[in-house]
């Protein structure tokens, strides 16, 4: 008997799982929802129509493409959902095309009237007045024809390879002969000059590049006369394995394989003017090979990630959120000889409310001290400028051992990755490019310092990157400690990922792909075994997603147990929450605010005996057996209350939270009657404010400056 | 020798380089390349004191080579070089420049074991040392009399600490809490496991064949250890370990006991587990799954050989007492502090021969106290000191096999024994010393003395001579000399004895026999008669 070629996956239960592409493109529409919204200041609003805009078209260069290229290998296997992939695909098509429409329609009504309306104007070349025009026109035949390369297609001349989120034109270009077929000509938008080009003469007004193109067409094709011309845009099948880390131009990606890389070339979404002709549009189509792309017609300019490029004029300055700066977590002589502090006592870190700057401060100090001896730490996507990588390099040229697991995710920061990782190499260091087939998604640094009563080691962990731009945008908790069970776990750590080391047993860290699963599994199983026994059981946690299926299970079974379950999920969940019988005792809700909510937090009652952790992995099959990740233990009584208030404080927010239904809609949290109105990220930042305020209260010792300490 | 070779490595100056503060502790390094793995411990601090930083394992499998083909291949060298290298940075990591690397039986074994050692040392710097049976004992040993101390019945009762490793099964016995004897016994799990490997059929048969093997060996071991009198069982290794796991014992635990029933039930219960159920149900790795069931079956069939109760798992390992000593010398302290335990071994081995106890001490007393009161002369430590004494014990132990040319006899049996603490270089030494005793001086043709080193050569000699000096002193096994003192004189050395009764036969004896002590020190020797306070 021939087996079946397709592995059986688990029972589907329509009933009990959401479908995740569908439960993404619900939280995509809860970040365009604060764009509805009216309290939303201007320069925010403009933000997230730019973040919208870049999350959907990563979604359909990844897990669109990958819906695709299981229909063209003929896989029907339905998800758990119920759902087979030309299912998804199907659902999915009608849903973005709707969440499109709403985009641009706002984008038409709404935000870029508003912008004309504090005097930044987005306009097309044909709304200029003539005498404006001119300098426009100069600036193309100076800037603009020298980079353009318009391109007639015939036999000899077949259709390029555009790159994937390229803007261009397409033209159509009456017959020669008469009765011949209309031809076609592509002229790439250069990508290398920016989408708004400032209006020379007029304040805050922009013409968008491709209509200056279009207006000059005749000089780009002399003497053809042109039938229909049309903007477009194409994305392909990215090979990427994006990870849910947010929006922002800084999604970064991993290559997978070589199969992948095979499948990059196909189009996976072309989106066009809503008023090209339809033989425009099939010509266009007919050049693509594959299977054929999703077409959606804009109304509108296309492409709106244009709207980051307004986002620093200064005209928006009074229409953004209230600046909220990063605040102090220590007085300022403790600052400066963190170790001193950290022999004492562990420091908790909640970024972007506290100072990224202390955990810069820490590897710092760790590269300039001489009782230093090593320092490890992964790196996945620091910042281009970084100062966690000088630090590095200054540490290897001073002969310290420095060992960097870098992860060379992205194809877009190939270059820059591979610069910072040279120079780290050329000072000495020792950097691993990660563990074939695993992503290093852990953030962790291990700094090994011998002081007079023998080794030490100083670690921090953290569920956010070494990323000081991304520190100030997305919400991270980072731990700071010199507890020895975690310097011996976070060594073992670094020995195993740089193959020294077979993986072993750990007490306060756990490790994905070896642990991490069955550890939450059994932590889950616990919860629910003590509920049986009658003990009050509650499970919390704070991720960005949720779609691990085992885990799922886990939390319904624990539910039905009796177990009090609240998850605060950003993004994806395919659990269902508040089932009869299933998950009632589940409670779901999803913060969209000002920060990304990146933090993971997990709480588990374990009948008093309270644990808490923090964790680089998300519930996902990915996290879990695909990347190197981890999960600390935090065992400090101030850190385990403080983690304890900051879930606390994300399930009463009712301005930014929303309720998962057992239908799958989201519903805002209204203040309940008597009420006040509790916004999480608002209380987090005054709550910081706070405490440094107390620090700064602390009565200052005055030292008179010594003759030496000047120069 | 089995003292704790200093070893250090040197780290690569870096231009610019700081030169690293001098006052806090240097972590030091244990290195254990065993049959399925290399692991490494890094502490700090000396003696009690001490804390261990990091402990490394990464399994490579020299055994499953050495025990199927005899030497080691050249991808297992290859996985071996790149643990090692990784061990080499982690050392760096922390600043390491004391350690010491021993290899068991896997490499002891190999043919090719000194180019592997060579290619080690030019590949990372490091420098293995392979060691014999009795040395992983006294290590062992270490690392298990720290955990025992919260056992009284270990005070009092004989018992029996066993480790099945990969090539062998170390044992040694404990009388008082102190070893008594020991053997190293080619019942290893990979080679149990690697000499059955042709062995086609179900678990049951293979286990039938192996359990037949095993009690051959038991049988053997019957004849040198007193299996019949252990009351209680000291389980080592990583298999017995996981025994106590499945008892429901937590891995921190130093020390965890089960009734001997228990302890069998599980054992036979995995033993008949194939591979694969193994590796689902115990979370092991596959070469760690396919040894474990001979690891067990030996277990098993030792404790049935014996009488013990109760089965104690303890955590200790090779490193860990290669760690302790490394932190005991750090404190300046060497085998010395073992004499204890080494006179108790080299006594059990005098029983084994039937030796005239009383002789053996009193010679054994007059050669110490010759080797004390010649200090100046012959510039000799503490640890000569106890080779010296061991070999005073066990000079006569010859006398089992014949009397005629019963020196030779000693020196061969003393060659092949197992003395705890004592390694097979040491034991050489010894055997030597005790060779001398009587009877010609080392000459050319004899091949084990000629194959010592010069350095050995010399503490022959000298401790040789000291023996036979005192051998003399003792000529008609009366114990008739009461007590002596050296005196060094004008060219000669001379002894004065105080004795009871007539001492003329020890007055020739010495005269004949002081012919060595002459070339060994240049000193003629002299026999002077006192009484009770003359000397004084």
């Amino acid at each position: 008997m021939k087996m079946k070629t397709k592995p059986r996956r688990k029972a589907q239960d329509p009933e009990i799982f959401f479908n995740r592409e569908l439960s993404w493109l619900a939280f995509n529409s809860r970040v365009l929802e604060e764009v509805e919204e009216a309290a939303t200041p201007l320069a925010e609003r403009a933000k997230f129509m730019a973040i919208v805009t870049n999350n959907l078209d990563e979604f359909f260069m990844v897990r669109v493409a990958s819906l695709k290229n299981a229909i063209a290998e003929g896989d029907t296997t339905p998800d758990s959902a119920g759902l087979s992939p030309a299912q998804q695909l199907a659902v999915v098509k009608e849903m973005a095309a709707l969440q499109l429409k709403r985009l641009h329609q706002i984008s038409e009504r709404d935000v870029l009237p508003s912008l004309e309306a504090i005097g930044i104007r987005i306009l097309d070349f044909s709304d200029l007045d003539a005498s404006l025009r001119a300098g426009v026109v100069r600036f193309f035949k100076d800037e603009v024809q020298p980079v353009i390369t318009p391109l007639g297609i015939d036999a000899a001349r077949p259709f390029p390879m555009l790159p994937s989120l390229s803007l261009n034109l397409a033209v159509l270009f009456e017959p020669e002969k008469k009765d011949g077929d209309p031809r076609l000509g592509v002229v790439p938008v250069p990508a290398a000059l920016p989408r708004l080009v400032r209006v020379p003469g007029a304040d805050s007004t922009y013409v968008r590049l491709e209509t200056v193109v279009l207006s000059q067409l005749s000089s780009l094709f002399p003497g053809q006369a042109v039938r229909d011309v049309s903007t477009f845009r194409v994305l392909r099948d990215a090979e990427l394995d994006i990870d849910d880390e947010g929006g922002g131009d800084d999604f970064l990606s991993q290559v997978e394989d070589e199969v992948h890389g095979r499948r990059r070339s196909q189009v996976v979404r072309l989106d066009i003017d809503a008023k090209a002709s339809e033989a425009l549009l099939s010509q266009l189509v007919s050049r693509f090979p594959g299977a054929e792309p999703l077409v959606y017609r804009i109304q509108g300019p296309l492409d709106l990630r244009l709207f980051f490029q307004v986002l620093d004029l200064t005209a928006l300055d009074s229409f953004r959120d209230p600046a909220q700066r990063a605040q102090a977590n220590l007085v300022p002589a403790e600052s400066a000889d963190l170790f001193a502090v950290l022999s004492r006592r562990d420091v908790l870190l909640h970024h972007p409310y506290d100072s990224f700057e202390t955990v810069i401060d820490f590897v710092k100090q760790a590269a300039a001290d001489p009782q230093v001896l090593a320092i490890k730490q992964t790196l996945y996507r620091p910042a281009s400028d970084s100062e966690v990588v000088k630090a590095l390099v200054a540490a290897a040229e001073s002969g310290k051992q420095v060992t960097v697991v870098v992860e060379l995710t992205a194809r877009f920061d190939e270059a820059s990755n591979i610069r910072w990782a040279r120079r780290l190499e050329d000072a000495g260091a020792h950097v691993i490019y990660g563990i074939r087939g695993l992503k290093t998604h852990a953030k962790a640094t291990l700094v090994v310092r011998r002081e007079p009563q023998g080794i030490r080691r100083y670690v921090h962990l953290s569920t956010g990157n070494y990323n000081e731009k991304t520190s100030r945008l997305y919400t991270d908790i980072g731990m700071l400690s010199s507890d020895e069970a975690l310097g011996r776990d976070l060594s073992a750590f670094f020995n195993t990922i740089t193959g020294f080391s077979d993986p072993p047993a750990m007490q306060r860290l756990t490790m994905a792909p070896m642990a991490l699963r069955a550890r939450i599994l059994s932590m889950i199983e616990r919860e629910r075994r003590r509920a049986e026994e009658g003990q009050p059981g509650l499970i919390r946690g704070k991720m960005n997603a949720l779609v691990d299926e085992d885990i799922i299970r886990a939390l319904y079974a624990a539910s039905k147990a009796g177990v009090k379950i609240k998850l605060n999920v950003r993004g994806i969940c395919c659990l269902r929450p508040g089932l009869k019988g299933i998950s009632e005792n589940i409670e779901v809700v999803s913060i969209i605010d000002r920060y990304l909510e990146h933090s993971r937090i997990y709480h588990f009652w374990n009948g008093g005996d309270e644990e808490h952790y923090i964790a680089s992995a998300d519930w996902m099959p990915r996290n879990l057996d695909r990347r190197i990740e981890l999960m600390t233990r935090i065992t400090s009584k101030e850190a385990m209350e403080r983690l304890s208030t900051i879930l606390d404080w994300f399930f009463e927010d009712n301005q930014k939270a929303r309720i998962l239904e057992p239908d799958g809609t989201y519903r805002r949290r209204k203040p309940g009657k008597g009420e006040e109105p509790a916004r999480v990220q608002m209380r987090l930042y005054e709550d910081a404010k706070g405490r440094a305020d107390k620090l700064r209260a602390v009565p200052i010792t005055l030292e008179p400056i010594k003759r030496d300490s000047q120069s | 020798m089995a003292a704790p070779r200093k070893r250090t490595l040197t780290r690569k100056p870096k231009d610019g380089a700081q030169p690293p503060p001098k006052e806090p502790p240097k972590p030091f390094a244990a290195l254990d390349l065993g049959a399925s793995a290399v692991r490494l411990v890094i502490a700090e601090g000396e003696g009690d004191a001490m804390r261990i930083i990091e402990e490394v394992a990464r399994g490579v499998l020299i055994g499953k080579d050495t025990f199927t083909t005899g030497r080691i291949g050249q991808p297992t060298v290859e996985a071996a070089l790149h643990a090692l290298e990784g061990f080499r940075s982690i050392m760096d990591t922390f600043g390491v420049v004391r350690y010491r690397a021993v290899a068991t039986s896997a490499l002891r074994e190999a043919t090719n074991r000194d180019t592997v050692l060579d290619r080690i040392r030019v590949r990372t710097g490091i420098d293995v040392e392979v060691i014999d049976g009795s040395e992983e004992n006294r290590l062992t040993y270490l690392a298990v009399r720290e955990s025992l101390k919260s056992l009284p019945e270990i005070a009092t009762e004989t018992c029996l600490v066993a480790e099945v490793g990969g090539g062998s099964a170390d044992l040694s016995t404990l009388h008082g809490g102190e070893p008594a004897h020991s053997g190293t016994y080619a019942i290893g799990s990979i080679r149990l496991r690697q000499s059955f490997a042709a062995f086609q059929g179900t678990p049951t048969h293979f286990q039938r064949l192996i359990l037949r093997h095993i009690k051959n060996v038991i049988a053997d071991i019957r004849r040198e250890l007193p299996l019949d009198d252990v009351k209680h069982f000291i389980a080592l290794g990583s298999d017995a370990r996981l025994v106590a796991r499945v008892l429901g014992r937590a891995d921190s635990e130093p020390l965890s006991a089960f009734p001997r029933d228990a302890f069998l039930k599980v054992c036979s219960e995995i033993a008949v587990l194939d591979v694969d159920t193994i590796l689902a149900t115990h979370g092991l790795s596959l070469a760690e799954a396919e040894t474990l069931a001979p690891a067990l079956l030996v277990y098993s069939e030792l404790v049935r050989a014996t009488k013990a109760e109760t089965i104690t798992v303890s955590n200790a390992t090779l490193r860990h007492g290669l760690i302790f000593d490394l932190a005991r010398s750090e404190a300046g302290l060497g085998i010395e502090v073992f004499s204890r335990q080494v006179l108790a071994s080299a006594n059990a081995v005098g029983e084994k021969y039937n030796y005239d106890t009383r002789h053996a001490r009193h010679i054994a007393n007059l050669s110490l106290r010759l080797f004390d009161e010649l200090r100046s002369e012959h510039g000799l430590d503490l640890r000569d000191r106890l080779l010296l004494e061991v070999a005073a014990l066990l000079h006569d132990i010859g006398l089992f096999v014949n009397l005629r040319a019963h020196h030779k006899h000693s020196q061969y049996l003393i060659s092949v024994a197992e003395i705890f603490g004592l390694s097979r270089d040491d034991l050489l030494v010894v055997s030597n010393i005790a060779r001398y005793h009587r009877r010609g001086l080392p000459q050319r043709s004899h091949i084990p003395y000629m194959a010592l080193d010069r350095e050995a050569k010399i503490v022959v000699n000298k401790l040789g001579s000291i023996l036979r000096l005192a051998n003399a002193l003792d000529a008609d096994h009366q114990q008739k000399v009461k007590n002596i003192r050296v005196r060094p004189e004008d060219g000669v050395i001379a002894i004065e004895v105080e004795g009871a009764g007539d001492l003329t036969m020890e007055r020739l004896a010495v005269l004949a026999r002081s012919d060595f002590f002459q070339d060994a020190f240049g000193r003629r020797v002299i026999f002077r008669e006192v009484t009770r306070g003359d000397s004084s």
